[in-house]
């Protein structure tokens, strides 16, 4: 039995090594993450460190990165970014262990707005970002060049013209590409209710979606689908808009009722941002900058271009924007 | 395999003979007469049948939003788990960057040294080295510390739960319900409820990962304690230990090595929802993959990926270890050599690896031992990618397949199954159940399928329609896997060279995150659900290589070594002898190659495979719309799986005890 006592003075011993490292390292860790605990005062000083969510897509990562460089240069608080999921994030909008986010598209959260925002009063509107958004029907430019009548809808129920977008899936119609089934989409209905030989199909991701994207770019088989502005990859493929038809009146109740008879183009959609309750009791000054804060399309544009176009992180975009456009943050602040 | 039975003389009394023929024209008949009905009833699943899933689970859904900072269940019991399981989770983080890089090699090289010696040492070193190699240093540790929490808390429910079902019968069927539905269930169901139950970040990883993780903790302490030879049960007895002495003197260290095996499956499962569970916002390097994913740069998204499977390799040598080594050491009570010798590199190695550290304030992974393989990968991608999707001589390239696939294969199969009336898809399961297993399993085949008509709709769409979209893709997978793996597994039976090839193509298509080879399989197929048959064939092949070419090389020797003696050819020996021999582990093999379609073809509904596995996903995607509809999708996608499992189960027993009697 000598080798089991051993083995077992061995086990003790390493405990006792990982339980003395682990003491050892508690004061010594994490001193990024410890920091702001340390300058916390209790009450909403304005000190206290928040969270801000940033959503898998450039625009809002550089909206979060924006605001933490302004608050932990000019507020004194530290500001975690938290890389999560649309849905994850209202969840923990409504627990506070999200303080804010910076990009809601309202078309994708309208139920989320009415649990949370109208219904439980756990999370409030923070005001419009500034950019508008436009999610809509989109084809690539070179099939519009060859068959003009596909800038319209009208042009898509000719069935020879829809035919050319069909694929293995679609069989004898053409394919309508949906692409993650977490963004809104009322493709089904106005397919069905305008009539069109199409087929719906969801791609599943955004990035499939993108990927059926660039094949029909290198293949020149046109696709149809669902995309919106701004998106990166506006500006690497020439991409239109299939217009369709202007919001109508029965259109807009056909949204309030969700009946199904939808059958026009999308609402623009209007970015707002989003807090915990509990935010400006936590750090009022951070809130109030926080509301404030707008940008344009075009600054969103230029600060989302040094990453996707330059390559620069979104932490190091946000510092170039920041120290480049003083007056614009400057003045939310005031 | 049938030719095998046959060619066995049978030893059954012709009465009993006659009794069974009676039985079978009874079976028969009964199994007509019911298709009679099903095709003269209704067509279509009736309305009636809905039983309302889905506003059920959707109002809990709600409730649960609604009430998680008021009700007693959150405040009482649900956020101190919460709580707890962050401050586990940092707290382990801590220690982790506290010790740093070289302490973290260290320790897993010392841990591999004592489980299974210097290879297993260098090798879990080695491989712990390459996640820094590969992936941000820090990023991998953040994982490791949520995978160690999961990993321990799936043991510490795991192995009593094992315990409990090795000694109750009844405790056993009720689990073994419950595990496979928690291993079958998709994962993007439990996604919303686990957040608004535990919160975001942290604990929801690990709930997500400890649910995912635990079925293989309890079913191996439960199969390792069942096996404890009974004489051995019988000295512990007559030596009169009480139950719990029984237990912990005899049966458990008995079971030791089934148990370790059951750590290194739960290690192996929960690495492999890591990109999964980052959704949660974990910010780990899960998250990596998925952002990198997200933005089309599968190079990038293969490196982190990479480091994962490095990772979950590394902890893999340092637990399957040499545990026979172990074993027998405690059964034979041998003394083991320079004990203290031992101790002292035990515990000097990783002080001075960390010591080192300090001094040298290596504080990140140096960054130039880094290599950025993902240029590599996107080269090959690439090329692969320009070479194969299209004009390839003979079979035209992967997307003439693609669209042969989905034109010629999965929609006949489809259109087939929606083109029955829904009872007559009923019967005919009941019926398959009946052939293999006899009545029982008839009803529960028949029972499982009845259930997925319950479901409800889709908007107008019944869910049946789904389930039969997706059992059409599941059975073209499953034939597609199996006629590919069944060869190679033989091959590799009989071939070290070719086991030895294939191995480590196999690691990786089994540890890698699926996500990392979505997007290349979309390269070259399009979207739908060719990529989504494709992408589960990837994932499910390599079980059932594994277990063929297992099986094929436990065939004791005697019996082929008899046949060649007659004479046998090679060819023959291994037809006649070798493969029947080892056909309950073939079958075995099939059966998780199964499980694997059912869980893949869940994640495909990322690559335009629709069916049930985009319904579970709507779960997670739009929660507050879909999360009914999702559950009713996710329940579809387990009673398919407990119904196809029964029945390769039954298959695999069934003919054995019929050779045997």
């Amino acid at each position: 039995m000598t080798s089991i006592r051993r083995a077992r003075r061995v086990a003790v011993a390493g405990i006792l090594l990982a339980t003395a490292l682990a003491a050892c390292g508690d004061d010594s860790t994490t001193s990024e993450s410890k920091a702001p605990d340390q300058t916390t005062a209790p009450g909403g000083s304005g000190t206290e460190a928040i969270t801000i969510a940033a959503n898998p897509w450039t625009g809002s990562a550089v909206n979060a990165a924006v605001a933490k460089v302004v608050i932990e240069a000019n507020l004194g608080a530290a500001v975690e970014i938290i890389e999560i999921d649309e849905n994850a994030t209202w969840v923990g909008l409504d627990d506070g262990s999200i303080d804010a986010v910076l990009e809601v598209w309202p078309s994708g959260h309208a139920a989320d707005y009415e649990t949370y925002i109208t219904g439980k009063q756990s999370v409030v509107d923070m005001g419009k970002l500034g950019p508008a958004a436009k999610i809509g029907w989109f084809v690539p430019k070179f099939i519009v060049d060859q068959h003009p009548e596909l800038a319209t809808w009208e042009g898509f129920q000719n069935p020879e013209l829809a035919k050319l977008f069909a694929t293995a899936e679609s069989g004898d119609q053409g394919q309508f590409t949906m692409g993650d089934p977490s963004y809104v989409t009322y493709d089904a209905q106005i397919i069905d209710n305008l009539g069109l030989p199409l087929k719906y199909v969801v791609a599943g991701t955004e990035a499939a979606l993108l990927t059926a994207i660039d094949q029909s770019i290198a293949d020149q088989k046109p696709i149809l689908m669902q995309f919106w502005k701004p998106h990166w990859k506006q500006l690497e493929v020439e991409l239109v808009e299939v217009k369709l038809p202007d919001i109508t009146p029965e259109c807009e109740a056909a949204l309030a009722s969700q009946d199904g008879s939808y059958a026009c183009d999308y609402p623009v959609d209007e970015l707002y941002k989003a807090a915990n309750a509990g935010l400006e009791a936590k750090n009022a000054s951070a809130f109030a900058m926080l509301s404030k804060m707008t940008l344009t399309t075009e600054q969103q544009s230029e600060i989302a271009g040094y990453v996707d176009r330059d390559g620069l992180t979104a932490a190091e975009a946000a510092k170039k924007w920041v120290d480049a456009n003083p007056d614009v943050w400057k003045a939310w602040l005031a | 395999m049938a030719v095998s039975v046959e060619a066995l003389p049978t030893l059954v009394p012709v009465e009993v003979e006659r009794a069974r023929r009676q039985q079978r024209t009874i079976g028969f008949a009964v199994f007509a007469a019911l298709a009679v009905v099903a095709f003269v009833l209704v067509h279509e699943v009736p309305s009636w049948m809905d039983i309302g899933i889905q506003r059920w689970a959707q109002d809990r859904y709600k409730w649960s939003i609604v009430n998680r900072q008021t009700s007693p269940i959150f405040t009482a019991m649900f956020n101190p788990i919460s709580d707890l399981l962050n401050w586990s989770v940092q707290h382990v983080e801590s220690l982790l960057s506290w010790l740093r890089w070289p302490g973290v090699v260290a320790i897993t090289g010392v841990i591999g040294w004592r489980t299974g010696g210097l290879r297993a040492a260098l090798a879990g070193a080695a491989a712990m080295f390459g996640v820094g190699v590969l992936a941000d240093w820090d990023l991998a540790m953040r994982t490791l510390s949520i995978m160690a929490v999961a990993v321990m808390i799936a043991l510490v429910i795991g192995v009593p739960l094992g315990i409990w079902t090795a000694r109750s019968d009844r405790a056993e069927r009720v689990i073994r319900v419950l595990l496979d539905t928690a291993q079958v269930m998709p994962i993007f169901v439990y996604f919303s409820p686990v957040q608004i139950f535990f919160g975001i970040r942290f604990p929801a990883a690990v709930v997500v990962t400890v649910i995912y993780a635990l079925p293989p903790a309890v079913r191996l302490t439960n199969l390792g304690l069942r096996q404890v030879p009974v004489v051995m049960n019988e000295v512990g007895r007559s030596f009169g230990t009480t139950g719990r002495q029984q237990l912990f003197k005899v049966q458990l260290p008995l079971a030791r090595r089934t148990i370790l095996l059951g750590l290194n499956q739960v290690i192996m499962m929960a690495f492999g929802v890591v990109v999964l569970a980052s959704l949660l916002g974990t910010g780990d390097l899960g998250q990596v993959v998925v952002s990198n994913v997200q933005k089309q740069e599968v190079g990038k998204a293969s490196a982190a990926g990479l480091a994962i499977v490095l990772m979950a390799v590394a902890l893999d040598r340092i637990t399957t270890g040499d545990k026979t080594r172990v074993i027998s050491r405690f059964a034979r009570n041998l003394p083991r050599v320079k004990g203290r010798r031992r101790t002292i590199i035990a515990i000097g190695v990783p002080v001075a690896a960390i010591l080192a550290a300090r001094v040298f304030d290596a504080t990140g992974f140096p960054s130039s031992l880094k290599v950025d393989i993902a240029p590599t990968i996107d080269g090959w991608v690439d090329a692969v990618q320009r070479n194969l999707r299209k004009d390839v001589p003979l079979i035209g390239g992967t997307q003439a397949i693609n669209d042969f696939l989905v034109v010629r294969i999965i929609n006949p199969v489809r259109d087939l199954l929606l083109a029955l009336p829904w009872l007559a898809v009923v019967v005919f399961a009941a019926f398959l159940g009946w052939l293999v297993k006899g009545w029982r399993l008839a009803g529960a085949m028949g029972v499982c399928l009845l259930l997925i008509a319950t479901m409800g709709y889709d908007n107008d769409t019944v869910l049946w329609d789904h389930a039969m979209d997706t059992l059409s893709q599941v059975l073209v997978a499953i034939v597609i896997s199996v006629a590919i793996a069944l060869p190679l597994g033989m091959w590799a039976g009989r071939s070290d060279r070719v086991e030895r090839t294939l191995r480590p193509f196999l690691d990786i298509a089994q540890v890698l995150p699926q996500f990392v080879y979505l997007l290349p399989v979309i390269f070259l197929f399009s979207i739908g659900r060719a990529a989504g048959v494709v992408a589960c064939v990837i994932y499910a092949i390599p079980p059932c290589i594994r277990l063929t070419s297992l099986g094929m090389r436990e065939v004791p020797y005697t019996p082929r070594e008899a046949a060649i003696s007659f004479g046998a050819t090679p060819r023959q020996e291994m037809r006649n002898v070798q493969l029947p021999l080892a056909r309950k582990a073939i079958l075995l093999g099939i059966n998780q190659t199964m499980m694997m379609v059912l869980a893949t073809v869940i994640i495909a509904s990322l690559i335009g495979a629709g069916g049930l596995g985009l319904l579970a996903y709507r779960a997670a995607a739009k929660p507050g719309i879909d999360f009914g509809l999702g559950t009713a999708g996710g329940l579809s996608i387990v009673l398919l799986a407990i119904m196809l499992d029964r029945l390769t189960q039954a298959w695999g027993t069934s003919t054995d005890t019929e050779r045997v009697a």
